[in-house]
Parts: C-alpha cells; structure tokens; sequence
C-alpha cells in the first residue's frame, strides 16, 4: 500500500502538483487512521494532507480515478456488460447462477477450483481487482514505456494469473456438471458463460495495462499541466473555458489587490506622527519610547492601454482588459483604447456597462472602430499620437497589447518613440514567442527599443507577473 | 476524543452544525494527527462555526486569534507589561538599594542590578496574548486562528514555529513549550495565497456552498419552525442566485437571515412582491439586486404556472371577468 502511495505521489508530482515529502507522510499517518474499505474517505484523507490548493482539486480527482478506482469500475462496467450480453441472448445470468451453486453445493468437495476460476465465477470484482494487481506488478507492468508493449504485458499478466488453468478448470467444472445430470441447455448456457468470463477477463487486464501505460506517460501528464488554466495558452481556449477563466481571473485580481495594500504601506517612511506616538506612549508616561511615522503611500499609477482586438490576439486582449478593470482601485486614471487599423477610445464604454459587458462590447468594436480590417499598427500609433498624446504625463504607464504583425504596413515607430519618451514606461505584452519576433510581418524589432518592458504574455500566469510589476 | 469519522459528524450534528463526511474526515484526522487544519471556502459557509462546533464537541476552550493587517507578535503572542514593571521598581526602591549597596562604583552597581535583571524578565511581567494562552494553558484548548489570510506575510512566517513545534521563543526567557498540545484551526477566505511552509504543515479543507439536501437540513435545524416547502423553495432560490454572475455571491449565512426573515414575516410561500421586498437580506449590492429580480420573476412565474396547472378552476373565472369588461 505505502509503494502504492508514493507511486501516486509521484504521479501527482508529474501532473505539475507539488507534493513535499512531509505532506506525503502525512498521507500516511492519515491514511493509518482510517481504513481502506471506504474508498471516499480514502480519497479525502489524501487531498486533505497533499492538496492544499483549490485549482489543483479538478487534477486530483482525474488522476485519484485513473490511479486508484478507475480501473475498478472499469472492471465493475466490463463485466455488467457481460451480463447485459447473457441476458440479450436469453440467458437469465442470476438464475443461471443459482442453479450452479446449488448444483456444486450437492457436489460438495469435489471441485478443486483455483482462486482464480472461483472469483470469475463468482465475479467477486474486489479480489479478481487485487489479483490482478498482483500479477500485473509481477509480470513488470509498471516498466512499461510505450503501446507496442501492452500486448505483451498484458499476455505476462494473464499468464501470472494463471488464466489458462483457470479455463481448464471450469471446462472440467462443465463436463462434471453435464455427467451429473444438468441440463444440456443449461450445459451450453454454462459454456458460453466461462467463454465470456474469459474474455471479459481478458478485454480487462489490458485495459489495466493501458491504465498503467497512461500513468507511466510523461506526455499524458504534460497534458494535465497545460490543462491548468494558469498554464493554458489563451490562444485555445473553448468558450467553457472562458467562463471559468474569467473567474481565476477576478481571483488573481483580488489576490493582488491585497498584496497591493499591504506592499505599499511598506514604503519608507514619512514624517513623525506625533498624535499616533503620544497616544502608543502613553503607558510609559508619555516618553517616546516607540517613535511612530506617518506612513507615505506610493502614488497610484496611471493607466493607458492600447489593445490589439484583431482576432488572432482578441481572447488576450479579453483578459488583460479584465484583468485591469478587476485591479481599477490601483490605479487612478485608466484610459484603454482598442485598434485593429483605425483607434478607438472606449474608456466610456467602461464607465457606462458592467465590465464584462463593456469586455464583450470592445472587442467586437464597441460601434468605434471597425474590427473586420487587417491590423496595422503603425497607423494605430499614429492615431494615438496626433489625437491623445494629451492622455500621457510622466505618471502614466502605457501599456500595449499585440502581436506586432503589421501586414507589412508602415510601422511609424517613431510615433511610439515620442509616447515613450513622455510616459512613465511602456510595457508591451507579445502573445507570440520572443523567437517570432520581428520575422515574416512582425514589426516587433523595430518597436522594441522604445519599450522598457516586453514580456511574452500568452498565458494567465505570465499575465499576472506582468500586472504585478506594472502596480507594485 | 472522536472515534470515527461518523462519530465526529453525529457529534457536531449535535452542536447544530450539519456538515458531511468530507469535513468530518478531516476533522477527525486532524484531532488523530495532532495537525493543524487551514480551513478554506467562501465568506459565510461556516468555517469560523466549525472551529467553534469542533471545541463545544470537544469540550475543549476556545481561543480565538482574530487576523487583521499590521498584527504584530506583541498582539499575537505576548507583550512585555511595562508600566507594571516600572511600578515594581517603584515600589521596591528600597530593596534595590540594599541590591546595589556596597557598590564602589558605577559599574559595579550596574553588575550587581545586571545580576537580578531575570527578576524583571520573567513570566510575571508577560501578558499573554492568544497564541501564548493557547500554549501555556494546562488543559488543551482549540486555538483558532481567523482569517489569517488578512495579516501579513511575516506574520505567517512566525506562525510557522508555532504550528510545527507548539512552542514559542521568547527572547529573555527562552524557548517555552506547549504543555498540552491545541488543536489549531485557521480559516482564510482565500484573499491572498498562503504561503507553501504554512500549507504544508496543515491539513487543508476546502468548505464550498453545500448541495441544496444539505442545505435543508441546515435551515431546518438553525431555523426551527420554519415550513418545509418554504425551505425548499428558499433552498432551490439560493441556489439559482449563486449560479448568477454577482459581485458578491450569498451564502449559508444569508440563506439563514433569509429564512428567519421570511419567518418573522409569517410568509407560507414564496411570492413575487414578497422576494421583491426582502432581497436586500441576501444582496448586499443594487447591481447584484436588479440580476436576481429579473432570475427570480422568471421563475416565481414557472412556480405559479405550474401551481395554476394544478388547481385549473381560477384562471377561466378571470378570464370571464376580463371578457366582461370588454
């Protein structure tokens, strides 16, 4: 059992959940207290002592089944599918199932059935389940590496469990049935059954080995990773995803919010505060023993954001957008502006609606701009700059949002110059890969050197480190 | 002492607090390990009530370590009780001069109070604050630590030695260590991440909103007296409106004012103008207001539809009346 959860462990390790050793003993310790029988406390114990973060439950639950009771339902499925199968042929598995027992019960003694051959026909599932286990970690299912093998391991397995003998033995159960007088239809029915029990066997221990081949992939568990949606590139999302994205991020918004408050409290120090030191002194008479400060807050910086809605980059524009209108305390101005070609201002439109609403409303072109032209945007800078140059002062962060695939249009890099050289800085966020920047249209080389930040943003978590340096 | 996960959860059935197997697991292991548990859910699911329920089921004191922005560990853990110091040295003016009687010099008087300055740092002069009560006391307490997401993160950090070893080290004193072992609970709305040291010494719990048949339960045991459709129909309300996109989703507690509201109204049912007039209980924002109305109408008409399916006679009689007037 303890290899059994360190293996597991390893496993959630591999899906990109941190586990520490000392959570995995207390795993342990948990899991002494409380028995195996009852697999829902079992699953809790562990969660309670490994899983201490709310977006890493969904990844939990996913492999707990795949890893611990997947494959017993898996087993619980193939063989009520068995019995479903009997019954469309007109075999009543119950009754038939009765008639045997009380048939060996007379025969009392003369049957040597293996283990094996005793828990088909009884399909007990919770020992077939164990047995199988068994003679899967014998034959070294748990090396498997790749397809090509489950095959193979899955023969190694049957053979371990001593499939073979077992269909022996039942043939041999039927013969002696047949000579002690049961029916010849019943004997058929018989028959077909121990056929089914086998390759329903069979149909099982290689759905085990493919289980265990799942575990041991390293892809498959990249596949968990990516499917967190921190990690989860912008670029695929489906439209469930959205709507729980936008939650995660209100959460990440409010989570550095807090930080916020309480970081920017820390800055230095101010004047004395004579009041707040009297009043902290009285105890002592009055002596200042602890001299207290007034405490200076950071100026909240002002906000202008430039998004690209074209469609390649609308789904990173959605979510910086909310993500900004989420953390709209910190800042003390926020203008946002939307361009594919032409700029449009909709700093309104965020005034009047809910954000969401207002979200929705500027990328199809919030009626300002026309969404349905290729980008360009060189021709967007320039707009900004002869029409809203005004909005920048030195307390202003720009903050842009774009591929920087400018259809071969004429970047005007200059304009982008003179904004930076009046904003506080200018940070432009580069759903692409630093590699794809400045080939095929990518004009993106030739803005780089009047930005003070470029980050590659394509996915929440690096959505959130670059908010994070931008209020702090 | 709780014996099994079943026992916890009948136990706390008895304080009046309904939970299912998930927190009752944890709450046993948590009392078996010795562990720490960081509670975790939503505002108003009942994390602080379990911290409460579990030392009432227990038998246990409760200390309560209230969290807030700037707390220190002179809040926390224990403060020097200076102006009693001062007032002893007053007092004991005398004594101190027979102490540094004989003293040629400076210096030498300086050694010899030097020598009796334990006197001044000792317990005595200590005034325990929550986590030091929690300690030091004979009988094991529940400690319970509150929205510890709102203090700091270097307070975290000097939880850390008290979680893990229950002991606390004071300076002038030395390291002093639990005489009797707490069961420490924290709870955390989930504002700000907690920090991986701190998580991985405890047991987590995540409290969502419960199902809605948990959720009648509730109702029926918090709010005695109340119909058992009415609580049906609020229960299958609440749960319409946490699926609402809302600034601020209500919870078991609202769902709780809710039904006494509507009990202090002598209500039997649900009805439009009646939900109209009492939904600022559970909203506490007009946006949030206006969202639910519109939800609510719809299905209060559903309800009433229905109900007028049932019982058909009514509805011909008014539309006679209305072919009347024209």
């Amino acid at each position: 059992m303890e290899s059994k959860i360190v293996e597991f462990t390893n496993l959630l390790r591999k899906s990109g959940v941190r586990v520490s050793v000392a959570e995995a003993i207390d795993a342990f310790t948990a899991v002494d207290e409380l028995s195996f029988e009852d697999r829902e406390l079992f699953k809790i114990a562990l969660r309670a002592s490994m899983i201490k973060r709310g977006d890493e439950i969904p990844t939990y639950n996913e492999l707990f089944d795949l890893f611990w009771s997947g494959f017993y339902d898996n087993l619980r499925e193939q063989f009520g599918e068995m019995a479903g199968e009997m019954g469309e042929n007109g075999i009543d598995l119950e009754q038939l199932m009765k008639q045997l027992a009380e048939m060996m019960s007379q025969m009392d003694g003369d049957m040597d059935l293996g283990e094996l051959a005793k828990a088909l026909l009884t399909q007990n599932l919770n020992e077939l389940e164990n047995m199988i286990r068994e003679a899967a970690e014998q034959a070294g299912t748990q090396r498997i590496e790749n397809m090509l093998q489950v095959g193979f391991f899955s023969r190694r397995t049957m053979e371990g469990l001593g499939a073979e003998g077992a269909t022996e033995e039942l043939e041999g159960l039927a013969q002696r049935l047949e000579d002690a007088g049961l029916s010849p239809e019943q004997v058929a029915q018989l028959r077909e059954l121990i056929g089914k029990l086998m390759e329903t066997l069979r149909k099982v221990v290689r759905n085990f080995t493919e289980r265990e081949l799942q575990t041991q992939n390293h892809d498959y568990m990249e596949k968990f990773r990516r499917e967190m949606l921190t990690e989860k590139s912008f670029y695929h999302l489906t439209e469930e995803e959205i709507a729980r994205m936008r939650e995660v991020v209100t959460r990440l918004a409010q989570r550095i919010k807090n930080v916020l408050s309480i970081r920017r409290k820390r800055l230095k120090h101010g004047k004395l505060d004579l009041h707040q030191t009297l009043r902290r002194n009285m105890a002592r008479g009055g002596i200042p023993f602890e001299v207290i400060y007034k405490q200076r807050r950071k100026d909240r910086p002002k906000l202008v954001i430039l998004c690209d809605v074209s469609s390649s980059v609308a789904n990173v524009s959605r979510f910086m957008l909310q993500f900004m209108y989420s953390l709209q305390e910190a800042f003390t101005k926020m203008h946002s502006y939307v361009f594919v070609s032409e700029l449009g201002d909709v700093t309104p439109l965020f005034k009047e609606r809910d954000v969401n609403v207002a979200i929705e409303n500027a990328l199809d072109g919030g009626d300002v701009i026309n969404v349905y032209t290729r980008s360009n945007f060189g021709h967007a800078f320039h707009d900004f700059w002869k029409n809203h140059l005004s909005a920048i002062d030195n307390r202003t962060t720009v903050l842009i949002l774009g591929d920087a695939r400018n259809n071969y249009n004429d970047p005007k890099a200059w304009c982008l110059r003179d904004i930076h050289n009046k904003a506080k800085n200018v940070v432009w966020l580069n759903p692409e890969s630093p590699s794809a920047w400045g080939f095929g249209d990518s004009v993106m080389d030739r803005y780089l050197p009047y930005c003070d930040v470029v980050e590659e943003c394509r996915n929440l978590r690096q959505l959130a480190k670059v908010v994070d340096q931008i209020v702090l | 002492m709780f014996e099994s996960v079943d026992h916890v959860v009948s136990q706390l059935e008895k304080q009046g607090y309904i939970c299912d197997k998930r927190i009752g697991t944890v709450v046993f292991l948590a009392n078996k390990l010795g562990k720490p548990v960081l509670v975790e859910g939503p505002a108003g699911v009942g994390k602080t009530e379990l911290a409460k329920v579990v030392s009432a089921a227990l038998g246990r004191e409760l200390i309560r370590l209230q969290c807030y922005e700037g707390l220190d560990e002179a809040k926390a853990l224990y403060e020097w009780e200076y102006s009693k110091q001062l007032l002893y040295t007053q007092i004991l003016k005398d004594k101190v001069a027979e102490t540094i009687q004989g003293a040629t010099n400076l210096r030498d008087a300086a050694e010899k109070i030097g020598a009796e300055d334990s006197v001044f740092f000792s317990e005595r002069f200590i005034v325990p604050r929550p986590l030091m009560q929690a300690i030091t006391s004979e009988e094991p307490v529940l400690l319970l630590i509150d929205e510890v997401d709102k203090s700091d993160p270097e307070f975290e950090a000097f939880l850390l030695e008290v979680l893990s070893d229950f002991q606390v080290t004071v300076p002038e004193i030395g390291t002093i260590r639990a005489k009797s072992q707490p069961l420490v609970f924290l709870t955390s709305n989930d504002a700000r991440e907690m920090s991986d040291a701190l998580k991985r010494r405890c047991l987590h719990l995540w409290i969502d909103y419960p199902n809605e048949e948990l959720e009648c339960r509730i109702l029926n045991t918090k709010v005695p007296g109340i119909d058992e459709r009415l609580a049906d129909e609020v229960v299958t309300v609440m749960h319409r409106i946490r699926d609402l996109d809302l600034k601020k989703t209500p919870s078991i507690s609202e769902t709780l004012d809710w039904a006494r509201a509507l009990l202090a109204l002598n209500a039997g049912e649900l009805e439009d103008e009646l939900v109209n007039d009492t939904l600022s209980v559970i909203l506490k924002y007009e946006g949030d207001v206006q969202k639910a109305q519109g939800e609510l109408s719809k299905l209060l008409e559903k309800k009433s539809a229905e109900a007028a399916a049932e019982k058909p006679q009514p509805a011909p009689a008014a539309a006679a009346k209305k072919g009347i007037l024209h």
